[in-house]
């Protein structure tokens, strides 16, 4: 397991990906951060908040997740390299979990890079700590499903773009899963509603930022994740069992 | 029966390292490989020779547990691919027809992947990359990105791969395509030189490759195995179709009479004029040649014919895979047959297009 992570790794290190990566997404958040800063009168201090931030910020995971997971499963098919790892002494779970952590260290990563905006703000303004780590952890969360969702899109397929085009799309399709939960028609059938209602990650990251953690959202996000690891699972094994 | 068949497998395989009971593959409706049986010993080399589309790639990797099959099973070293598929992987080295390697890593980092990932121990990682890279002679570009390698140095990196952590057994595909004649004497040269604490199965469709190397062959036409055997005894097997050639200075007519007459002549299937009064003759011959050919001489020189050139046409490995292939179904004509296995220059275009046509049926 441990040299596929490390492959994965060095991958995305050893070629300016990761680094490209984190630019762009500490470059789309100082748009936000930026606006929110001139948006100010001279007589209030600017208050570092996430929830300011919200729709902003989880546009540019839908942006940039896909560009992160889409080459996991479909370039080692497109190589011809699945073949290498599936025919050597390693489980298949293994491969995924392997792969699925290199993700998210790269993400971390990314995440990192953008602790620099609170800071400025600790200086000139005002920081509630215990609200940015509840807003962190709830960043963490939330991309962390996106990144085995992006996953599980990149094993259908064998070309990476494809896989970040369709992931794109249907990340961005989850993000109205509450307002589909709210419409007028289906507001009828309040069970229905509330069902729908339980997939929408949008409001359980809403309370993350607003600096609540729920034990029901901790627990929505990792079983959301398990779910997609083990989909992403199968759908590999099913690969082998229909192809030549 | 079933009694007698569990005995004769448990006595079999203390001896055999590789077997393979009924192996079948369907892709949807299409049976691409047909419950085929073999078995590969400890140190032998098994060449599996088929014209392209034979399923000769579908088999290699469900051998090497990459395309799970869809009835009958494959042991290795006494662990079953499917149900222990860990230990029966940790014994195989597998060099896919592509060779899995990643463009955007160098060749020392690759092996060193490569190392990790079939668990060689981190202390013999070193010793071991060296190793494999100075039988394959990739030392020289250790340092290069795969990526800028030319196709026969990323074959030779992957061949690399599968010597790593030295498996037992060798499962090549294709090894030499895409070399230059003087790498594919090299390979050659380590195939053979890695019999001495290898069993290896490794496939082509080049016959002289074959017949160089291996100690058995298996051939192998749409999924169907149509022989297993040495290759002096396939040869041998094939005794009635010997081909005399004789050129001759003379009348045509007495000289045909005369070779017609000769007891052991089957038929002249050609006369050729090679200038005035000189004749070829290609006969048929059966029984035992060497007396029909000293027969012939001996008919032809008593009746004041000349002799200018006589030889008989060895049956070799490509006579008898022609036919092999060609005589159960007799659908697939021997042009098409001829098309499908040329030498290698010739059928580098063509084996692509075929290649992808099989990709296409197989997807």
């Amino acid at each position: 397991m441990f040299p596929i992570y490390k492959k994965e790794l060095q991958s995305f290190f050893y070629t300016p990906f990761a680094y490209a990566m984190a630019m762009l997404f500490m470059l789309l958040f100082s748009l936000s951060f930026s606006t929110g800063i001139a948006k100010l009168d001279s007589s209030n201090t600017w208050a570092f908040s996430f929830t300011e931030m919200f729709y902003s910020v989880i546009l540019y995971f839908i942006f940039l997740l896909p560009i992160l997971t889409m080459r996991t499963f479909a370039e080692e098919r497109k190589n011809g390299t699945e073949v290498l790892l599936m025919t050597s002494p390693v489980n298949t779970a293994k491969i995924v979990i392997a792969k699925f952590l290199a993700n998210i260290t790269v993400y971390l990563f990314m995440l990192a890079g953008t602790i620099i905006f609170p800071i400025i703000t600790a200086m000139k303004g005002e920081v509630v700590v215990s609200q940015l780590i509840c807003a962190y952890i709830g960043i963490f969360c939330w991309g962390a499903m996106y990144i085995a969702l992006g996953m599980l899109i990149s094993s259908f397929t064998e070309s990476p773009i494809i896989a970040a085009i369709i992931g794109e799309v249907i990340m961005f399709a989850l993000l109205f899963v509450d307002d589909i939960a709210n419409t007028a028609f289906i507001s009828q059938y309040p069970k229905l509603r509330s069902a729908i209602y339980a997939f929408a990650a949008q409001p359980r990251f809403a309370y993350f930022s607003e600096g609540f953690i729920r034990l029901s959202d901790l627990v929505f996000f990792a079983s959301a994740i398990i779910v997609l690891l083990i989909w992403t699972y199968i759908s590999i094994e099913k690969r082998r069992w229909n192809r030549g | 029966m079933l009694l007698m068949f569990i005995l004769d497998f448990s006595i079999g395989k203390e001896q055999l390292m590789i077997t393979i009971e009924n192996l079948t593959k369907y892709y949807g409706s299409n049976r691409a490989v047909n419950h085929i049986s073999f078995t590969i010993n400890d140190n032998e080399i098994l060449g599996f020779l088929g014209p392209n589309g034979a399923g000769k790639s579908t088999t290699m990797n469900m051998i090497a547990g990459y395309l799970p099959m869809s009835d009958g099973k494959v042991t290795i070293c006494g662990a079953d691919v499917t149900k222990n598929p860990m230990k029966a992987k940790r014994n195989i080295g597998y060099l896919p027809e592509i060779p899995p390697v990643y463009p955007d890593m160098k060749v020392r980092e690759y092996l060193s992947f490569c190392a990790g990932l079939k668990k060689v121990p981190v202390t013999k990682r070193k010793s071991e990359i060296e190793r494999v890279m100075k039988l394959l002679k990739i030392k020289d570009v250790e340092g290069k990105l795969i990526r800028n390698l030319s196709k026969g140095y990323k074959q030779r990196v992957g061949f690399a791969q599968a010597l790593l952590g030295d498996p037992k057994f060798l499962i090549l595909d294709e090894p030499t395509v895409g070399l230059d004649p003087n790498q594919v004497a090299e390979v050659r040269a380590l195939i053979k030189s890695l019999k001495k604490d290898h069993s290896v199965i490794f496939s082509s469709h080049i016959l002289s490759e074959v017949s160089a190397v291996c100690d058995r062959v298996v051939i192998i036409n749409k999924g169907d195995i149509r022989a297993i055997d040495t290759i002096e005894n396939l040869e041998n097997s094939f005794t009635t179709t010997l081909i005399l050639h004789i050129k001759v200075k003379g009348s045509k007519a007495k000289a045909q009479s005369i070779i017609e007459m000769t007891k052991g002549v089957k038929e002249i299937t050609a006369i050729d004029a090679d200038g005035e009064d000189v004749f070829s003759f290609t006969v048929q011959l059966e029984g035992d040649s060497d007396a029909v050919r000293d027969a012939v001489m001996a008919e032809c020189l008593k009746n004041g014919i000349s002799i200018i050139e006589i030889y008989t046409d060895k049956p070799n490995l490509e006579n008898v895979f022609i036919e092999l292939i060609n005589r159960p179904v007799k659908k697939s004509g021997l042009q098409e047959l001829l098309d499908e296995t040329p030498d290698e220059s010739e059928s580098a275009e063509g084996d692509d297009a075929e290649d992808d046509e099989t990709e296409k049926e197989e997807e």
